[in-house]
């Protein structure tokens, strides 16, 4: 109740006009980010992380989760116009969005996707309001053994998610975990992989490693296909939208039913809790659910609302989900995530259950932001912006990659003022673009290269304590607990065939 | 063809994760004192990323070799990606080269005037380069504006 208070409280931090620019800034870039095809909200936020040197950590994460909000609806926009879906989680939005386009009701159907994204962050938010708490008590019940059990199983459901390319998944994570090995030992006075660096003692920089992961490598695979970008341009020439058009009726809310908004909204949460995950999943199993609960199956992708509020109720919901894990145990379950953890990391502020019990002042104004973008935010944008966000993806595309290309590598200069991180970020971002071009998740490289330490000490603290005996991760209830766990999530992601596509 | 792209990839990620794994090895004893040490993790990493690579370089040898018989598909297929697209990414990864080079001794002004417009050309086209130029001129002032006069960093300039 206690949390629940602080947040509550929080909102009044809203009213400082400064905060406010920066969260509606935030959720703006965002939406912008998210509606234009190719470029992600990971991206705007791995653009702007060297920024938040320069803002309070409080305020930094209130506009990081404006972010967040704002990036799993706005590729909704253009998913729903030329059916070019502007971020992976509105692929589902896209198969309903698009025919009620060609039908004539696009704005419409914008309108259903903005009030299913507000229901579903509405509700993703308040869930971890109410739950982290909670979640947060718990995790301080797991000891080393359990801890180093959680990060393992985390890393493996994070490469077993990735369906048709674990191994790869499996050889991106080793990649990144590599890269955390490089630098001073954690326990022993000894340096590895450093090659007489003295540059390299202190190990990589995060923020080289977001850069380059998410920006140089975007800029790269920007770079060889860019093709589509004047039929783009030409096809959202055609449309024209007023405000009005955006407000779908009460009568066809009604018939979409609170329980399309309830469940897809708890499907999208629960998923994102897990880690790697991701809208793209959560939409999927809330629309493939959708579908095989209907009455009328065969209306589906054919323009029926239900499965654009599906998708966009659960990926929406997907952000409360997802910050859960990251909060409680500071693991972190999608790109997005891993920035936010990135930029309490670079303020010195360790993630983990004793952030929610001893520094719930500087998470609740975070929470209070996603629940303010969800609510006020969506709606809000998509009335008055609507019209104008449509025109402003069919940007040139020359022109953004020279300020993405300015931002991402003068960015990374930010960190440590020093030619040697802006040379790393290049270096990470030639790596992330050769695998990502061969189709590695590199998601998975980054979330390896921030649980590694943790995962390598918990490891060796345990082993410390049990002299030497592995048993001891069998012994230990908490440890043994996430042992099933891992189990478990092994045999329905990689064993047990997968979901049959349900259109 | 002997080998293709996809081969040479996946073999070099071979080579460096058995180049890691020996790197690990000469970092000492994995056990000492009922514990582990520094080497052991990196260890078990080589171990695992040497078993992933060796699954990803297999899988793409036997590709490669159900796919020789396919020549004139994967002829056509390279052919397609050469010309422009083929060489933007190398252009750009030369030109972010440069700019980082360049960076410190020409000053947060010039370099990045040069480089974004690089990175428009790159983008576009060499048509127009004086409305080009403005336009680089236009966001390095306003990257100025953001990384200096709102978030106070200080950018390296030509005059020290």
């Amino acid at each position: 109740m206690e949390f629940i208070n602080l947040v509550l409280g929080s909102f009044s931090l809203l009213l400082s006009p400064q905060i406010l620019l920066y969260v509606v800034a935030g959720f703006l870039i965002g939406t912008i980010f998210a509606s234009i095809p190719g470029l992600t909200a990971t991206l705007a936020l791995a653009l702007l992380l060297p920024l938040t040197y320069s803002l309070d950590v409080s305020t930094a994460l209130m506009a990081c989760a404006s972010i967040y909000m704002a990036g799993m609806c706005g590729g909704s926009i253009t998913a729903t116009t030329i059916n070019i879906p502007g971020a992976p989680s509105s692929m589902m939005t896209a198969l309903d969005g698009y025919p009620m386009q060609l039908q004539g009701k696009g704005p419409l159907a914008l309108g259903h996707a903005a009030f299913g994204s507000m229901v579903g962050g509405a509700l993703g938010a308040i869930l971890l309001i109410v739950l982290a708490p909670f979640v947060a008590e718990v995790a301080l019940l797991v000891k080393t053994t359990g801890k180093f059990s959680l990060l393992a199983f985390a890393i493996v459901v994070i490469v077993i998610a990735q369906r048709g390319k674990v191994v790869k998944a499996g050889m991106a994570a080793c990649i990144g975990l590599m890269l955390a090995t490089v630098g001073l030992d954690a326990m022993e006075p000894m340096t590895r992989f450093t090659f007489g660096s003295s540059e390299l003692t202190a190990g990589l920089d995060l923020m080289p490693m977001i850069i380059g992961t998410f920006a140089i490598s975007e800029i790269l695979i920007q770079a060889k296909s860019n093709g589509c970008a004047e039929k783009m341009v030409e096809a959202l020439k055609k449309i024209t939208i007023s405000r009005r058009d955006f407000i779908p009726p009460l009568s066809e809310i009604r018939k979409i039913g609170v329980m399309c908004y309830l469940k897809s909204s708890l499907i999208g949460y629960a998923v994102g809790t897990l880690p790697g995950a991701g809208g793209s999943m959560g939409s999927f199993l809330a629309y493939a659910e959708t579908v095989r609960t209907s009455d009328e199956p065969e209306t589906f992708g054919k323009g029926n609302p239900k499965g654009i509020v599906a998708s966009e109720s659960a990926n929406n919901a997907v952000c409360g989900g997802a910050l859960v894990p990251m909060l409680t145990f500071g693991i972190p379950g999608d790109p997005v995530t891993a920035i936010m953890l990135g930029v309490l990391v670079i303020n010195g502020i360790q993630p983990g259950p004793q952030l929610m019990v001893g520094q719930a002042e500087l998470i609740a104004p975070m929470l209070a932001s996603l629940l303010f973008s969800a609510l006020i935010l969506i709606p809000l944008t998509l009335y008055l912006l609507g019209p104008y966000f449509i025109k402003i993806v069919a940007i040139r595309k020359d022109v953004l990659y020279g300020i993405i290309a300015l931002l991402a590598v003068v960015g990374s200069y930010v960190a440590t003022f020093s030619t040697f991180q802006m040379m790393m970020s290049l270096i990470i971002g030639i790596l992330a673009y050769y695998l990502r071009k061969h189709d590695f998740p590199v998601i998975t490289l980054l979330l390896g290269f921030i649980l590694g330490p943790n995962l390598e000490e918990f490891l060796r603290r345990s082993l410390s304590l049990s002299n030497g005996n592995p048993m001891t991760f069998f012994t230990n209830y908490d440890s043994l607990f996430f042992v099933i766990l891992t189990l478990v999530f092994v045999y329905f992601l990689a064993i047990k065939k997968p979901l049959k596509k349900p259109f | 063809m002997l080998l293709n792209k996809n081969v040479v990839f996946h073999f070099l990620l071979f080579f460096l994760s058995v180049g890691y794994f020996v790197i690990a090895i000469n970092l000492g004893a994995p056990f000492a004192n009922n514990g582990l040490q520094p080497s052991s993790f990196p260890l078990l990493i080589g171990l695992f990323a040497i078993m992933f690579s060796s699954i990803l370089l297999y899988r793409e040898v036997k590709l490669m070799k159900s796919k020789a018989s396919s020549l004139e598909d994967d002829t056509q297929t390279d052919n397609a990606l050469s010309g422009k697209g083929r060489f933007t990414p190398l252009a750009v990864m030369l030109s972010i080269f440069l700019y980082i080079l360049l960076f410190s001794p020409l000053g947060y002004f010039f370099s990045s005037i040069l480089f974004v417009l690089s990175i428009i050309i790159i983008f576009s086209s060499l048509e127009k380069v004086l409305q080009k130029i403005v336009i680089s001129t236009i966001i390095v002032s306003f990257g100025y504006l953001v990384f200096e006069q709102m978030f106070g960093v200080r950018l390296p300039t030509l005059w020290g």
